[in-house]
């Protein structure tokens, strides 16, 4: 059922680069943003500790660099850090006395064969292993916590948004039916029931409203690439911020059209009560 | 003074587009004022609650947050020897562990318990009962009262874990002796008081009493001076001024907020000009043969510029008046979301007002007016007279 293990990275203090060798050295993986301040490149040697006086240090080489996962909980954070294979990092963080093998690990995460099974496994684990904690990936995701806050925070503003954005089409809309008052007013006059205006009011609203958020999708398309090269400049991260989903731009098509169509037709609505006499004078 | 009255009769002729064209400036008024808030609210806040707390030089080991660092030993003789430097007027260690606190009637309560040193205030305001000054002593803070219903005078169990999470300590039973507010604390956190010698017993005896996260110091009234005197004789410890840790945050933590906040402020300003332009000017367009007359009248070029800056103007002041209290609503509604952010103290606030964010939203306000008044003052300057009336007459 277990198909592989991968023990969480430890951050070791980082010592010295030094020229590059081909020995039996022990590799490890080196993060970009580390790699760049320090200017290491694939094939240096460098010495790690685990404390903060150097003492106990010892040489790697330095195998590969890795873009970190992004880690939204670690924002702002420059993620300095290496990855080491286990028994390296075991013998490197080893207390004086230690017995080799009754070292603690912080992590393990399982890829199952069946992903699906995940909830079954973590459960037998922890029936069958007490004092060790087992959780599903998706309940392991905690730290996205904060982030969840952030999109509710994001979704009042988008809500306070759309209300300044209703107050001010209505206004526009009554302005912009207000100079048709005399249009409207001729067309009673030759015949036509309100119902009949109405509808073309209804239609007009519905065309300029779809082409209107057909507009702001692609604004938006646009802009997500500005966004998020702008905050991945800033938080030097691969962590993507804005995401211009189906679903977000089916929700968004599924507010905008249907709140432009109605505030043209409630504009027009006011002017088809009045009397068509008085809309057609002069 | 007669372009302002002018230019309220205009928008009173016209009552239902200047409600809603009022109200819209409010809604987008108010976004902006939140925004203004946000971008240096936690900032404030955080330095308001650093001051708050009296303490203006806090020591570590690493210069991490406490308990995310090793910790400081030999503490008795550290706090002696600061305590006779000149610059320092007081200093409190302070240690804080894991603890499980049982009672007869409840499951155990997760919480945090803090151990402070004696001989200077500690680091929480006891707001009933006494503090707990002797050994097995503890204050409870108004969550963990509440959720043990534990008063004043009772006991409670308190397991703690103190270096590693295998241990097995003993319990230990405390007597409560008050209820206490700490000044970090958050939201829903249950949280203990006592002498670091409590904390000791606590923690199962051995070196725990001389050791601390933090060392809390009241300067004599230069913490840059009392911080530099501690370095000085303590290079391995790192002390920082309450100005270092608020601009370690401002510089990291807290950026996010201060850039979106600077994101949504454009995107707010510059919708309202945009909408405030479209507004006026077709407000505008649709008295082109009334402007003109007017200017046959008498009126001068400069007077009808005027009036439509100060119907701008109207808009934007009666909006923005209306802005402040609805600004101020929302600020509650969207700091109350974000304070669901895990770990952030409940004494803190991400939307805080200081008088310099009310001028910037007024200058701000008072920009948006002139910028949208900008196209149809242009459209009225030119407007030929002679031509639109004629145009206004054969259409």
């Amino acid at each position: 059922m277990v198909r592989s293990a991968l023990v969480a990275p430890l951050l070791v203090c980082l010592l010295s680069s030094v020229a590059v060798a081909q020995s039996p050295t022990p590799s490890i993986l080196i993060a970009r943003q580390l790699a760049e301040a320090q200017q290491i490149s694939v094939g240096a040697i460098v010495r790690l500790a685990s404390k903060a006086d150097g003492s106990d240090a010892r040489e790697f080489v330095v195998a590969g660099i890795y873009e970190p996962t992004p880690d939204p909980a670690r924002l702002g954070s420059i993620p300095n850090e290496v990855r080491l294979h286990l028994p390296d990092l075991l013998a490197l963080t080893r207390e004086a006395g230690e017995i080799a093998g009754a070292e603690h690990v912080s992590s393990i995460n399982v890829a199952l064969v069946h992903p699906s099974e995940a909830s079954t496994f973590a459960a037998d684990v922890n029936a069958r292993l007490p004092g060790v904690l087992a959780m599903t990936a998706a309940n392991a995701a905690g730290s996205a916590g904060p982030f969840l806050v952030i999109e509710r925070f994001h979704r009042a503003i988008a809500i306070v948004t759309i209300a300044a954005a209703t107050v001010f089409l209505l206004a526009l809309t009554i302005m912009l039916v207000d100079e048709r008052r005399e249009t409207v007013g001729v067309l009673r006059l030759i015949g036509l029931p309100s119902r009949r205006i109405l509808t073309q009011v209804l239609i007009e609203g519905l065309l300029v409203a779809a082409a209107g958020t057909m507009f702001g999708l692609v604004l938006a398309a646009l802009s997500q690439q500005l966004i998020n090269a702008f905050f991945q400049w800033r938080y030097d991260t691969a962590l993507v911020f804005v995401r211009i989903t189906r679903e977000v731009a089916l929700t968004a098509t599924a507010i905008a059209v249907p709140l432009g169509t109605a505030a043209t037709v409630i504009a027009s609505w006011a002017l088809l009560r009045r009397n068509a006499l008085r809309l057609a004078r002069r | 003074m007669k372009a302002v009255g002018f230019a309220w009769r205009t928008l009173v002729r016209q009552p239902a587009r200047a409600v809603l064209a009022v109200l819209g400036v409010a809604a987008a008024g108010a976004l902006l004022l939140d925004m203004l808030l946000l971008s240096n609210g936690l900032v404030a806040s955080m330095r308001d609650l650093l001051e708050r707390t009296g303490w203006d030089v806090r020591v570590t080991r690493t210069g991490d947050a406490p308990r995310r660092g090793p910790r400081i030993t030999s503490v008795a003789a550290t706090l002696e020897a600061m305590s006779a430097l000149s610059g320092v007027r007081s200093a409190v260690a302070v240690r804080a562990v894991d603890a499980a606190v049982e009672t007869a009637a409840h499951t155990p309560l997760v919480s945090l318990l803090q151990g402070a040193s004696g001989g200077a205030p500690p680091p929480w305001t006891v707001l009933r009962g006494t503090d707990a000054r002797e050994r097995g002593e503890v204050v409870l803070n108004e969550s963990a009262s509440a959720a043990l219903e534990a008063e004043p005078g009772r006991e409670v169990t308190v397991r703690a874990s103190c270096a590693t999470g295998d241990e097995a300590l003993p319990p230990v039973q405390l007597r409560i002796t008050g209820i206490a507010a700490f000044p970090f604390e958050i939201a829903r956190e249950h949280m203990l008081g006592a002498t670091l010698d409590t904390l000791a017993v606590v923690c199962g005896g051995g070196e725990a009493a001389d050791q601390a996260d933090i060392i809390l110091v009241q300067s004599t009234g230069d913490p840059s001076a009392a911080a530099a005197a501690i370095t000085a004789m303590r290079p391995d410890l790192r002390a920082v001024t309450n100005d270092d840790m608020v601009g370690r945050l401002e510089q990291n933590e807290f950026t996010y907020f201060r850039q979106i906040s600077t994101v949504l402020t454009t995107v707010t300003l510059s919708f309202a000009v945009l909408l405030i332009t479209v507004l006026i000017t077709v407000s505008v367009n649709q008295r082109l043969g009334e402007i003109a007359a007017l200017r046959a009248l008498g009126f001068s070029r400069s007077r009808v510029v005027a009036d439509v800056l100060a119907e701008s103007a109207l808009i934007v002041a009666l909006g923005g008046l209306a802005s402040l209290p609805l600004g101020m609503l929302m600020a509650r509604w969207l700091d109350g979301i974000l304070k669901g952010i895990p770990g952030i103290p409940a004494a803190m606030h991400f939307f805080v007002y200081e008088e310099s964010t009310l001028a910037l939203h007024i200058a701000l306000l008072a920009t948006t007016a002139l910028v949208a008044a900008l196209y149809p003052m242009r459209i009225v300057s030119r407007l030929p007279i002679a031509a639109t009336l004629r145009d206004e007459v054969t259409e």
